[in-house]
């Protein structure tokens, strides 16, 4: 009888242990099936000059997406907003489940305060058009000094994993290399070394190769290709390269005059665009090439 | 033998006063320095009443007239019960003038840190402060160095009027030399280029070797 009993309690206990594991895989589920970014009627004007208008936008985990359109469309301030580089008027942007721009008070969504932007922006990472590299640092002075003064590494740690990270953009030999004595693929590279440094689970792309001489395109290309087949990374890239969208890009997101015209798998939209603006832009672009 | 007599006490108050105008000008010049730093950050503060209390300083140092500040430190806080040594109000009254402007020079030189500094230390979440001391200060710097050459040099020979708070610095030193010789042109030389030799021989080196320090990675030189 007793037997009978303890084996009734194990079998009881070893079925709250199941369901706590099935509610730990549908926590994960849930978590894996949420969107990384979320862009929530998102709208951004400067004084009466709107410049995104309703953006709605949801970006999946290691989700790799290109934006495309004609300059003035938006397409950069949707990453600057998101790195929290500019403000938004309307909406709220949602990063890894939880609110960016805004936060909870009781019961509220109030807009966030410095303490609360600076948790969740430390999911984001960004590498500019003009590198923004400090000129005073070296590559390896570039790359350690946010994970020392922000994540708390030591200096040794940081060193460590700043030089497997530059040696990872094919940079080992220039580490310590200031800005300047670096060409402009290079200095990319740093910045792209430096903002993987933080351990952001989303890293933005804004036009970075635009300022490089055309023979330096490349390199920077195929680290970022590296990135996306190695690396459990959420991408979002704007960017002039058709070519290198079409290959890399799970969707593409043409932009227009302050919203998303049109949206799809590469294929599609390089192959069948369905607006008319979207046809224009890519003839054109692909005209001049 | 009158004469020799005279020309030797002469020289040897000249002397003095070279070394009183060099002391002045140094103890000043780190008043200056240290209170313009603090000001300069104080005046772009996100702090409205930091900010305020900033203008204030600023505009008031750099609005009136330096002499009549040393005489306000000198002849009227006396009369609230603030007496001050001559060499106080030497020492803070024109370094507390100086740094007015040296504060406009702090402010101007970190406004124009490059826009993409301020963002670069956005994405990677460095705290403001950090960024401040880390990246835009250094760079900030290197800007505002030649002015403050120019500055320091201007306060070098404004440490004349201390005269009328009764220190015999270079320039009285001089004048009462010559009073005492009759020698106005030697005297009056002398003066003339010790101030000349002063400025280029301590500050127009100073200033050189802190531009050198700071330009690390903004000139291209010869890998080490």
């Amino acid at each position: 009888m007793s037997e009978t009993i303890v084996g009734l309690e194990n079998l009881t206990k070893r079925c709250s242990v199941l369901e706590e594991l099935k509610l730990g895989i549908a926590r994960t589920e849930k978590v894996m099936s949420e969107p990384m970014v979320r862009f929530e009627n998102v709208a951004k004007r400067y004084g009466t000059l709107s410049v995104l208008d309703e953006l709605n936008l949801d970006i999946a985990r290691n989700e790799k997406v290109c934006i495309i359109g004609p300059s003035g469309s938006g397409k950069t301030t949707v990453l600057r907003m998101l790195m929290t580089l500019e403000r938004i008027n309307e909406g709220v942007i949602w990063v890894d489940g939880e609110p960016l721009t805004h936060m909870r008070k009781n019961g509220q969504m109030v807009p966030a305060n410095e303490r609360h932007l600076r948790r969740v922006r430390g999911k984001i990472g960004m590498v500019f058009q003009h590198f923004n590299l400090f000129p005073h640092m070296t590559a390896l002075q570039n790359c350690v000094e946010a994970p020392i003064s922000v994540l708390g590494l030591s200096r040794q740690e940081a060193e460590t994993r700043a030089a497997e990270l530059l040696d990872m953009v094919g940079l080992s030999d220039k580490k310590n290399h200031f800005p300047i004595q670096l060409s402009g693929g290079q200095k990319q590279r740093v910045a792209i070394a430096r903002a993987l440094a933080m351990r952001p689970k989303v890293m933005l792309f804004d036009e970075v190769t635009s300022a490089l001489d055309p023979e330096l395109v490349g390199e920077v290309l195929n680290v970022i290709r590296k990135l996306g087949t190695e690396h459990d990374l959420t991408m979002l890239m704007v960017t002039h390269q058709m070519a290198f969208a079409k290959e890399f890009s799970d969707r593409v997101c043409f932009f227009y005059g302050g919203k998303i015209a049109e949206q799809g798998p590469p294929d599609q939209l390089f192959g069948d665009p369905q607006h008319e603006r979207t046809r224009q832009f890519l003839s054109a672009v692909l005209e001049a090439r | 033998m009158m004469n020799e007599l005279a020309l030797g006490f002469s020289v040897a108050a000249l002397a003095k006063g070279v070394i009183i105008t060099l002391v002045v000008t140094l103890a000043s010049s780190l008043v200056a320095i240290v209170l313009g730093l603090i000001v300069g950050l104080i005046r772009i503060s996100l702090l409205w009443p930091l900010r305020w209390f900033g203008v204030a300083y600023i505009e008031f140092f750099r609005g009136t007239s330096m002499l009549v500040q040393v005489y306000w430190w000198f002849f009227v806080l006396p009369i609230f019960g603030v007496a001050l040594s001559p060499w106080t109000v030497a020492i803070f009254g024109i370094g507390m003038n100086v740094s007015g402007y040296g504060a406009e020079l702090v402010r101007a030189a970190i406004q124009g840190v490059d826009r993409g500094q301020y963002e670069a230390s956005i994405a990677l979440n460095l705290p403001r402060l950090t960024a401040m001391r880390r990246i835009f200060l250094p760079q900030a710097i290197r800007a505002m160095l030649p002015a403050w050459g120019n500055l320091l040099i201007d306060l070098l020979k404004s440490t004349s009027l201390i005269f009328f708070i009764t220190i015999t610095e270079l320039t009285t030193a001089s004048k009462l030399a010559a009073d005492a010789t009759g020698n106005y042109l030697l005297f009056f030389a002398v003066a003339l280029f010790g101030y000349y030799v002063i400025a280029r021989a301590l500050i127009t080196p100073l200033v050189r070797w802190l531009e050198r320090r700071f330009s690390r990675g903004f000139v291209r030189e010869a890998q080490a």
